[in-house]
């Protein structure tokens, strides 16, 4: 029987019935009384000077109250969590199609938007920096300080001594596509300003605590006027990481005094929001002639279009995972983070990782092929473990469990048997089987304080309230949470009221990204916890006439040990009730970090890792170029689980997000234009294109985790994608270096293959 | 604009409102009575977050014209579990972990609802055609499949009206 009443076991999300019956109020469901809609101008150019805006034909366009520009900003025209370069509204220079250049507010969205073509702004057009290598050599500037948001190069050991050493070098350059989170809820919500003054903004949000400080410093506004509530929210992935509508929300109630909503519709989505960032990877590669890595040497560019929003942060993760969760003693990583006038890249799910991955095992399998090893036994043979040195030459946190989810899938029916699972019945129809490893850091990284913080309340009744900042923006870190906290105080979890997301009510545990939620929140809920356990025994003890260390918890009350003598949790708060008093516990947890710091790449390393292999069987219809994805095996290790419907949940939505990224998901890109703006053109995987999953999780416990456990929201959609591709490259023999593998690319490349083995 | 009177069944009451004709059945669910239960992913017919039933039948609610509903019965995710009791879909949803942000949730919900009605007992390749137009990112569908095929299993999904 396992030791824990709830942690481990499939628990269903505590906001299932809200959602399923279609209580639950997003964001953007939100109405308020008088409430004004607000319509963004977007850019005409992708590059452009502005010589003036006119507004005066909006604003007196029927139900228009106000058209707001620059001049409108009070603070800092300029928000970003890492460099504050992008304007809150434009005034003299656009540098993207989705930049804002004016926000209309009017009695309607109809209004509103009707308004947005009454604006009239003089541009004068610039050219447009598009291709990522172009933006390092162009004397065309999209900010007065270059192209170059950020470059590091981080080196260990000495990658040509590798090189001389090598049997085999291989070298190729990898491209990734700009792909987009797809959250069904866009970016959006409603800002409320009451007679004080005080600004509430429901916003998508995945950081509301960061959120209040780039709306106060735009505003010029207190922050403790400002709260953000971020619940419930329709999706992230990181593309709520950073400020959509927040600020220009705050800005419309402050100018107006009266509630204003904001919700993007799919095609601002699509152009203004965040995407993944495309990079362009170039791998070398020496390894001995029995496949043990010796040395990688990467130079990775990130297009990280007009403005840096979290790129410069998701190049560096790049260039951490560029070797892939292996033990390779030279490396030689470079990268750039470079601005351009395509769409702005920030984070999204893997954050850097997710791009890396795909190169280096691309890479693999191409040095499996020439080498004649198995690809599953190469990996195996390299892949990293406890206290060995990792890519920066840093010693991960010993909970390194890659070896073991290798060996899941080689334990796996589908790879034992494989050419039973190759055989198909037509001769168009091509099976192949591809795997990958990946890892992905877990947290911020050295340098930045990364931290979480719990409060939990004992209640009237005996239940308790659990307060939690970091927002629950669909993947369950509430129900985790909850999770934990009724493990350690012994009771059940509709015992606990879970508050989240709200800068005035819950305290701030950093941001809802970097796999980090569920191990932060859950340590700090841990600590909360244990001294809520110790005031409890305080009070049990007083209450019953014992010592405290002869007492434990047991469902819903303090008891002593090897006896019946018991105090109910609701006979110990109707006690404090009557003596006026309450108890409430507050407990912070701060990140443990790495052995080493990058002076020149903050953020560089991590210390604690998931890990993670996945294997895919494919079949091709070289007739077409359709690939149907059949089956993917996926073998996490996150660590001790938390909930296993929660994991499986990530494992097989991140299979997913990752099967569109590596076969259908481009947002294509021509001097700045968008070549598709809506559902129709950019495509993302339907319930027909999803395979059957299997998740085989590994537990390699983590021993400063809650309960063992780590992060697994990113990892989760990495190593499909080289999976997938590596099953297409041996079901036809062809080469793959670029992604999304569309049916046309696979037709015409498959063409050519049996075109030359026919002649 | 010259409005329009339209009467219709909005989750088995009888509705009378008159509104301009421009308005989506869409519009009218969360902004004349405030149901915000459907939801709008894209405005396009694209995604599929907006399905309601209309006399049974899942449909778009984005791409559906007020007037369209003149006389029919329409049934939004609120008027699935009424008296409190939850239809069989929805249990299962919550049961098996098909819900995670939720967004698509109410949509899926009830395009597996219209399959169920004329279909007790879909196979697999059934259930994916219904929900094809419902797109979902965060769950990667498989647990959706499960409590489809779990909710039919289950059977006893309520008649939630119609010609069906």
């Amino acid at each position: 029987m396992s030791e824990f009443r709830w942690v481990g076991k499939a628990f269903p999300r505590i906001d299932g019935r809200d959602k399923a019956t279609g209580v639950a109020k997003y964001v953007t469901d939100r109405v308020f009384p008088n409430m004004l809609w607000g319509a963004v101008l977007r850019s005409r150019y992708p590059h452009a000077l502005i010589k003036g805006i006119y507004t005066s034909r909006a604003e007196a366009s029927q139900g228009v109250v106000a058209v707001l520009t620059h001049k409108d900003v009070p603070g800092l025209n300029a928000f970003g969590i890492i460099n504050q370069d992008q304007p809150v509204l434009c005034k003299d220079k656009v540098r993207y199609l989705g930049d804002s250049v004016a926000l209309v507010l009017a009695e309607s969205k109809e209004c509103a938007y009707n308004a947005l073509d009454l604006i009239e702004v003089d541009y004068e057009p610039l050219p447009v920096v598009s291709d990522m290598e172009d933006a390092l050599q162009t004397d065309v500037k999209v900010h007065e300080k270059g192209n170059i948001i950020e470059h590091v190069r981080i080196t260990k050991g000495d990658v040509e001594k590798g090189f001389r050493e090598a049997d085999l070098i291989v070298e190729e350059t990898y491209y990734t596509p700009r792909q987009m989170h797809t959250f069904l809820e866009t970016e959006g919500g409603v800002a409320t300003i009451d007679e004080d003054g005080n600004i509430t903004v429901f916003a998508g949000s995945q950081y509301p605590n960061r959120d209040i400080i780039q709306i106060a410093r735009s505003l010029n506004y207190p922050m403790e006027k400002i709260r953000v509530i971020a619940h419930y929210i329709g999706g992230g992935f990181g593309g709520k990481d950073e400020i959509t509508a927040q600020i220009l929300l705050a800005l419309g109630t402050l100018k107006t005094g009266r509630p204003v909503k904001i919700v993007w519709n799919r095609e601002e989505s699509l152009i203004a929001g965040q995407k993944r960032l495309p990079m362009k990877i170039t791998l070398k590669t020496g390894v001995t002639k029995d496949g043990k890595l010796l040395a990688n040497k990467a130079r990775i560019i990130a297009d990280n279009g007009p403005y840096t929003c979290l790129g410069s942060a998701i190049m560096k993760l790049a260039v951490e995972h560029a070797s892939g969760p292996y033990y390779v003693p030279h490396t030689d990583l470079e990268g750039f983070s470079v601005y351009t006038n395509n769409c702005i890249g920030s984070a999204f799910r893997g954050f850097g990782a997710t791009q890396a991955t795909f190169a280096i095992e691309c890479q693999l399998d191409l040095i499996s092929k020439k080498l004649g090893i198995d690809p599953l036994e190469l990996r195996l043979k390299n892949a990293l473990r406890n206290h060995q040195s990792a890519n920066l030459g840093h010693i991960p946190s010993p909970s390194v469990g890659i070896a073991e989810t290798l060996e899941t899938l080689k334990n796996h029916d589908l790879w034992k048997n494989k050419g039973y699972y190759l055989k198909t019945d037509r001769p168009y129809l091509k099976r192949g089987i591809g795997l990958a490893c990946s890892h992905q850091g877990c947290g911020l990284g050295s340098f930045f304080p990364d931290y979480g913080a719990a409060t939990i309340i004992l209640l009237p009744g005996g239940k308790f309230t659990l307060k939690i900042g970091c927002p629950d923006i669909g993947q369950g870190n509430g129900t985790a949470f909850v999770m934990i906290a009724s493990e350690v105080l012994c009771c059940n979890p509709e015992d606990i009221e879970l508050e989240i997301g709200d800068t005035r009510s819950t305290p701030d545990s950093g941001s809802t990204s970097a796999s980090r939620t569920t191990y932060t929140g859950g340590r700090a809920i841990i600590e909360a916890g244990n001294k809520m356990k110790a005031n409890l025994f305080a009070e049990a003890s007083r209450m019953l006439g014992v010592p405290p260390d002869s007492l434990e918890l047991r469902p819903h009350c303090v008891a002593v040990k090897d006896s019946d003598l018991k105090v109910t949790y609701a006979e110990i708060a109707e006690r404090l009730s009557k003596e006026n008093r309450f108890l409430e516990c507050y407990s912070r947890f701060d990140w443990p970090t790495a052995d080493l710091e990058f002076k020149e790449a903050l953020g560089l390393p991590h210390f604690i890792y998931s890990y993670i292999s996945e294997m895919a069987l494919v079949e091709v219809n070289v007739l077409t170029g359709e690939v149907s994805v059949l089956k993917a095996v996926v073998s996490p290790d996150a660590g001790r689980i938390i909930n296993r419907q929660g994991l499986e949940g990530q494992a097989e939505g991140g299979t997913v997000m990752g099967m569109g990224y590596a076969l259908m998901e481009e947002i294509r890109q021509v001097d700045g234009q968008y070549m598709n703006k809506d559902l129709s053109t950019y495509i993302i995987p339907t319930a027909q294109d999803a395979p059957e999953i299997e998740t085989v999780p590994v537990e390699k416990y983590e021993v400063s985790g809650p309960f063992g456990a780590k992060g697994i929201g990113e990892a989760v959609c990495n190593p499909i994608t080289p999976a997938v591709i590596n099953a297409i490259k041996n079901a036809l023999g062809i080469s793959i270096t670029k992604i999304p593998a569309t049916p046309e690319d696979i037709y015409f490349m498959a063409k050519k293959e049996f075109d030359l083995l026919r002649s | 604009m010259e409005k329009v009177t339209v009467n219709f069944t909005l989750n088995g009451d009888h509705e009378s409102i008159t509104v301009n004709p421009n308005l989506t059945l869409l519009e009218v669910i969360r902004d004349v009575f405030g149901l915000t239960g459907t939801k709008e992913g894209c405005g396009h017919g694209e995604c599929g977050a907006c399905t309601v039933l209309l006399n049974g039948k899942a449909v778009n609610s984005c791409l559906v014209l007020i007037s369209q509903v003149e006389g029919k019965e329409v049934t939004t995710i609120e008027g699935l579990s009424r008296d409190g009791s939850l239809d069989p879909l929805q249990a299962s949803f919550i049961e098996t972990g098909a819900i995670q942000c939720g967004y698509c949730t109410p949509g899926m919900i009830l395009s597996a609802k219209s399959l169920l009605l004329k279909n007790g007992n879909p196979s697999d390749e059934e259930i994916k055609t219904a929900i094809s137009g419902n797109l979902c990112r965060c769950t990667g569908y498989a647990k959706i499949i499960k409590a489809i095929k779990l909710a039919a299993r289950n059977g006893k999904t309520k008649d939630a009206g119609g010609e069906s």
